[in-house]
């Protein structure tokens, strides 16, 4: 694509480079405590394959005053380790190194967070009031410092995350880059970005570090934007850059080949995941999906029962595990509960909130579909089955403007899924706004019709307006379209074919007129009137002197 | 105080007429008096004056030990019945003094003014001139500061307040009179200047404490009137750690709305000295403000089991429940703390809150018109009578009373804020736009950093304002700016919406609806907004974004394949249907 020229794949620099700098970043991240970052490099690290002289590494110097603090860091470190964050944040106070400091400024932040989660009741839905006394100060602090420009890339990590949970988003985005461009090594402030990210075009105005790390970011961004064939061109580019054993490329390849439909490419992909690193959880719950796509259910029951071997309260297993649930038709409720325990153990993970929202519409509980639809879309604006979902919800709750509202949004994030186009179409329909309507579906028709309801939907649509040859076009397509398939809805079928007959009857097109007739009469519902019109044809046709 | 001035008259004095080493037994009682032991002292000092045979000295001392064990009418009649108050100042000063701790008022003028009619020449001729100038003068603001008290207690402040700035004038290190004239409000931010500028420093102090003196007393000056910064000079560095200044310096940052950080100074101070009596109502204030309700709970509890006799510890019991909103009892606390210090402003000033919350607003303004006769110099309570008066819809008498705050304190953003609301709501858009203009240039003035969360209803004012003269770009940004001091509030979320609506821009202002509600859900504004909003967004917005997919227009040809085979690969189908449904029980539909 011409507008991504900007965005291109770096060339990477060689092995050792990158794994020394993974491995600075895995000690970087973990003597402050960013557990998932300092995973990640590790993680990353041990799948490359270079010979790194580790002598070097280890003697890397510490910054001087980290050693000056060194004893009330390693206290802290230890409640910190205990999630004691109280405990340490009263520890490191005045403390002046900058590693220190940032430990006390993130310890106050996880300990308001923990607090959050803990004093949170157990309904879903936002909280009755907000309390954010203690994000407040905290950005009050941090803004105080940002101007005299004494924080450094961790700490502007930070600033962006709590000006994001103050939904300062524009200020957090700027404070998030500015962070990158500083610590370029930390992923977890590019991921923070990433969610940040609207859309293609904010992803191209922003001023990012060339660093290779960029790669991988370009990588998830793309991902998450739906952009899945430049997605999967840069993992392509890193497997074969040297990181084909990295279970988290091999992940993300797997999520890309699910996303775009390439059921089998990620199925197997996955397996291969599931070789290399039999006891991970991350993207299982997208695994599981795709085992339930194609119905494999033996593998579904064993996958669901390792992750819940393997823990039990994680909020991947949680959704795994609901998956057989579907299967066996359990009640719905208890897929519910298991959400809601997915939630509690962690109130962010995007997939639980929208899958609770699915079930609380099989429950036939709109107003908590709509909280939890409407978390999922707090979490992550673009996630393209919440605004679906919400769009669904209300059009049971007959408010077709909003719902034309929501699927239009659906409709944004995935512009060549059908689904979201027919459902938009349905909408005008039922708004009376017919043309639009027809717009819709023509278009849903057009990018590949998934469920096939497009053009006859159009059809009767053409019919209700009285556009007689529109309308036969189309059930022509849809005739034609179910022949080649067959699959097709009898009802609609012999509706079709009787339209036809009436059509081509009344065009004088006598012959096919019969033969559409003749199929009516395959049907039951059509076969009376369509023998009235194949006794007229035959009249006409005789009278006309065939 | 007055011992040091008698010191100096006893070394002129002539020998005792007895053999008793007198002036030892007279060092010894001044050494109780140092000791507090005021019984011995009294003891001594009464033998003393019959030894001495009645000097006029012992005397004097005899009824300060009176006077220090609580005995006031014995003291004051010792030294009317020896004509004392009317011969001697120091003795004058003593009697009345004594009439003013019984709260016998009158009766302590009376001696004071008894003076005023004697005739000083007489007097003079009998000391030595130089030595008289002296002592007159030291007595004399004394003298002033006392007749002051009185008048305040007689309610006759302007009176007192004449007093008091005598007595300031004729010892500028006189810090009761400037204490009282200051703390109990009694001045105006102009007439305090004026007070300051008029003070004979140079005359009065060395060289080297002007300085000192001038920083410390303008350290004590009015600071609610406007923002400011706060600055200590250089060469006053060494006193950075007195607890006065840190004090006064955490004050400024109350009255800046930097309430964090007032807090953390008082509560480092208060670790310290936990019951400094000049930093206990700021922290209380600031534990209002940041409603800390269990902090204010321990502190007010330990206040009256320590202190039941003063204001400062009713007054934080009062607050407490104000602050959790059970006004009742709030009142009768408050009531009880005013009731202790009649003069004590902030009692008043939050009896009239707890009214004022209880949208009993008649009553509230009888409480703020009383804070406003005892505190002449502030403009709180008249601005807080304008404030009731403008939420009884009473805009005229409103802005007469904000007028009136503003000629007290025309620099105090909040009062211009409010000026420029009641402005708004007579609908003159300009003139709201000015005053609130005008304030956020004050407030701006201060703090080289960020706006402090307080004045996000300012910026959303000026937003709204801009938006009614129809600069929506200008409105917001005032709007955004409101937003990032003051995050996730709702009102300013809908504001923004709305703003987003005038401008034409529906999509956005959909997204700023559906924020405010998400955080408020009963908000009936932005409800109906959204449902117009969305209306209008669905009816303008085009389908798709791209529209040039073509109509079937000419009917293709119709494929039809044989009618047989058609029908086996229908039936076929129906039956693998059926069959799949009947093996594995799923239904199909619901994988989505």
């Amino acid at each position: 694509m011409a507008d991504f020229s900007t965005c291109q794949v770096f060339e990477l620099p060689n092995l050792i480079q990158i794994k020394t700098d993974l491995i600075r970043a895995n000690k970087e991240c973990s003597r402050r405590k960013l557990l998932n970052s300092a995973k990640w490099a590790a993680e990353l690290s041990s799948a490359v394959d270079a010979s790194v002289d580790y002598q070097q590494i280890l003697l890397l110097q510490e910054p001087k005053d980290y050693y000056d603090e060194y004893d009330k860091f390693a206290l802290a470190s230890s409640y910190f380790d205990l999630k004691e964050y109280d405990r340490a944040v009263y520890f490191l106070q005045e403390c002046s190194s900058s590693n220190n400091y940032f430990l006390y400024l993130y310890g106050r932040y996880l300990a308001d967070e923990k607090r959050k989660v803990d004093n949170a009741s157990d309904s879903i839905g936002p909280p009755d009031h907000l309390e954010n006394e203690h994000l407040k100060t905290l950005k009050i602090e941090l803004s105080k410092k940002y101007i005299m420009k004494e924080l450094d890339g961790f700490c502007l990590y930070l600033y962006g995350i709590v000006l994001k949970k103050l939904d300062l988003l524009k200020e957090a985005l700027e404070m998030l880059v500015e962070a990158v461009n500083y610590e370029p090594l930390h992923w977890g402030a590019w991921l923070e970005l990433a969610v940040l990210i609207p859309d293609k075009e904010t992803l191209l105005s922003l001023s990012l570090p060339n660093h290779w790390m960029k790669n991988l970011f370009l990588g998830h961004m793309y991902l998450e934007l739906q952009l899945n064939e430049e997605a999967l061109k840069i993992y392509q580019g890193l497997v074969d850059g040297g990181f084909s054993k990295s279970t988290y490329i091999v992940s993300q390849m797997a999520v890309v080949y699910h996303n775009m439909r390439e059921i089998d490419m990620s199925v197997t992909a996955f397996a291969e995941l599931q070789e290399l690193d039999p006891y991970r959880l991350e993207n299982m719950d997208t695994y599981s999906n795709l085992l339930y796509i194609k119905e494999m259910r033996a593998d579904l029951a064993h996958l669901a029962h390792r992750c819940c071997d393997i823990d039990k309260y994680r909020v991947e297993t949680c959704c795994v595990i609901e998956k057989p649930l579907l299967f066996i038709k359990i009640k719905t409720s208890k897929a519910v509960m298991y959400f809601q325990r997915a939630l509690k153990l962690n109130p962010h993970y995007l997939s639980a909130w929208t899958l609770m929202g699915h079930e609380f519409m099989e429950l036939k509980n709109t107003s908590a579909a709509l909280q939890a639809y409407r978390q999922a879309i707090e979490v992550n604006r673009r996630d393209y089955r919440a605004w679906y979902g919400l769009g669904q919800t209300y059009e049971i709750l007959k408010m077709y403007h909003y719902c034309l509202y929501y699927y239009r949004q659906a409709q944004q994030l995935r512009p060549n899924d059908s689904r979201m186009v027919v459902a938009l179409g349905e909408s005008y329909e039922k708004l009376e706004r017919l043309q639009e309507a027809k717009k819709c579906f023509r278009k849903a028709h057009s990018i590949g019709d998934v469920e096939g309801m497009a053009i006859i939907k159009l059809a009767k649509l053409h019919e209700r307006l009285s556009e007689e040859t529109h309308a036969a076009a189309a059930y022509t397509e849809y005739v034609n379209e179910a022949n080649r398939q067959g699959i097709f809805n009898p009802e609609d079928l012999s509706q079709a074919y009787k339209y036809l007959a009436n059509f081509n009857f009344a065009q004088g097109q006598l012959d096919e007129a019969y033969a559409a007739a003749q199929k009516c009469t395959e049907f039951q519902e059509t076969r009376e009137e369509a023998k009235v019109i194949q006794y007229r044809t035959l009249e006409w046709m005789t009278v006309v002197g065939l | 105080m007055a011992g040091d001035e008698v010191k100096i008259e006893t070394s002129e004095k002539q020998p005792p007429p007895c053999n008793y080493n007198l002036p030892k037994l007279r060092e010894r009682v001044k050494q109780y008096i140092d000791k507090h032991h005021y019984d011995s002292a009294l003891f001594w000092a009464d033998k003393i004056v019959s030894l001495s045979n009645g000097n006029v000295d012992d005397i004097y001392w005899y009824a300060q030990t009176l006077y220090l064990t609580g005995q006031y009418h014995r003291a004051s009649r010792l030294l009317r019945n020896k004509k004392l108050d009317k011969t001697n100042t120091s003795c004058r000063h003593l009697a009345a003094l004594c009439h003013y701790e019984c709260k016998e008022w009158q009766e302590a003028l009376n001696i004071l003014d008894l003076v005023e009619n004697n005739n000083m020449r007489q007097l003079t001729q009998s000391f030595n001139e130089s030595h008289f100038d002296l002592v007159m003068k030291e007595t004399e603001h004394s003298i002033n500061l006392l007749r002051g008290k009185i008048y305040e207690a007689m309610d006759n402040r302007n009176l007192a307040v004449e007093c008091y700035r005598e007595a300031l004038r004729q010892d500028v290190y006189c810090f009761e009179a400037f204490d009282l004239l200051v703390n109990h409000h009694m001045l105006t931010a102009q007439e305090e200047r004026e007070l300051m500028d008029s003070l004979p420093l140079s005359s009065q102090c060395p060289e080297d404490e002007i300085e000192l003196v001038r920083f410390l007393y303008e350290n004590r000056l009015k600071k609610y009137n406007k923002p400011k910064d706060f600055k200590l000079p250089d060469s006053l560095n060494i006193l950075k750690d007195n607890m006065d200044v840190i004090v006064n310096l955490s004050e400024r940052h109350y009255y800046n709305c930097d309430f964090r950080e007032c807090f953390k100074i008082t509560s480092m101070v208060l670790q310290k000295d936990p019951y400094n009596s000049q930093c206990l109502p700021l922290h209380i204030a600031v534990l209002v403000e940041l409603k800390k309700t269990k902090e204010l709970f321990y502190l007010a509890h330990k206040l009256v089991d320590l202190y039941p006799n003063k204001p400062v510890s009713w007054f934080a019991v009062g607050c407490y429940y104000l602050l959790i909103e059970k006004s009742e009892p709030a009142r009768r606390y408050l009531c009880k703390a005013t009731t202790l210090d009649r003069v004590y402003g902030p009692a008043w000033l939050a009896f009239g809150h707890s009214f004022a919350s209880d949208n009993e607003h008649d009553q509230a303004m009888a409480a703020y018109f009383t804070a406003s006769q005892l505190m002449k110099g502030c403009h709180l309570p008249i601005l807080y009578i304008g404030l009731e008066y403008g939420l009884t819809n009473n805009a005229k008498l409103a802005e007469r009373f904000f007028s009136q705050a503003l000629s007290i304190a025309p620099e105090d953003p909040f009062v211009l804020h409010e000026m420029g609301v009641i402005a708004f709501q007579n609908q003159d858009y300009l003139a709201a736009e000015r005053y609130f203009k005008e304030a956020l240039q004050k407030v701006q003035c201060v703090g080289e950093q960020v706006l402090v969360e307080k004045w996000e209803p300012l910026l959303n004012n000026l937003g709204h304002t801009c938006r009614k003269l129809q600069k929506y770009e200008e409105s917001l940004e005032y709007h955004r700016r409101a937003q990032i001091i003051s995050p996730q509030c709702p009102s300013t979320f809908s504001a923004i919406g709305y703003c987003y609506v005038l401008m034409g821009n529906n999509m956005m202002a959909v997204d700023y609806f559906h924020k405010a509600l998400g955080i408020r859900r009963d908000d009936t504004f932005s409800t109906t907004m959204l449902t117009n909003v969305m209306e209008a967004l669905m009816s303008e917005m085009a389908p798709n974004d791209d529209d040039d997919i073509p109509e079937f227009t000419i009917p293709g040809k119709l494929e039809i394949s044989q009618t047989g085979s058609e029908k086996e690969i229908l039936e076929e189908s129906e039956l693998a249907d059926s069959s799949s449904m009947a093996i594995e029980e799923v239904d199909m539909d619901n994988s989505d």
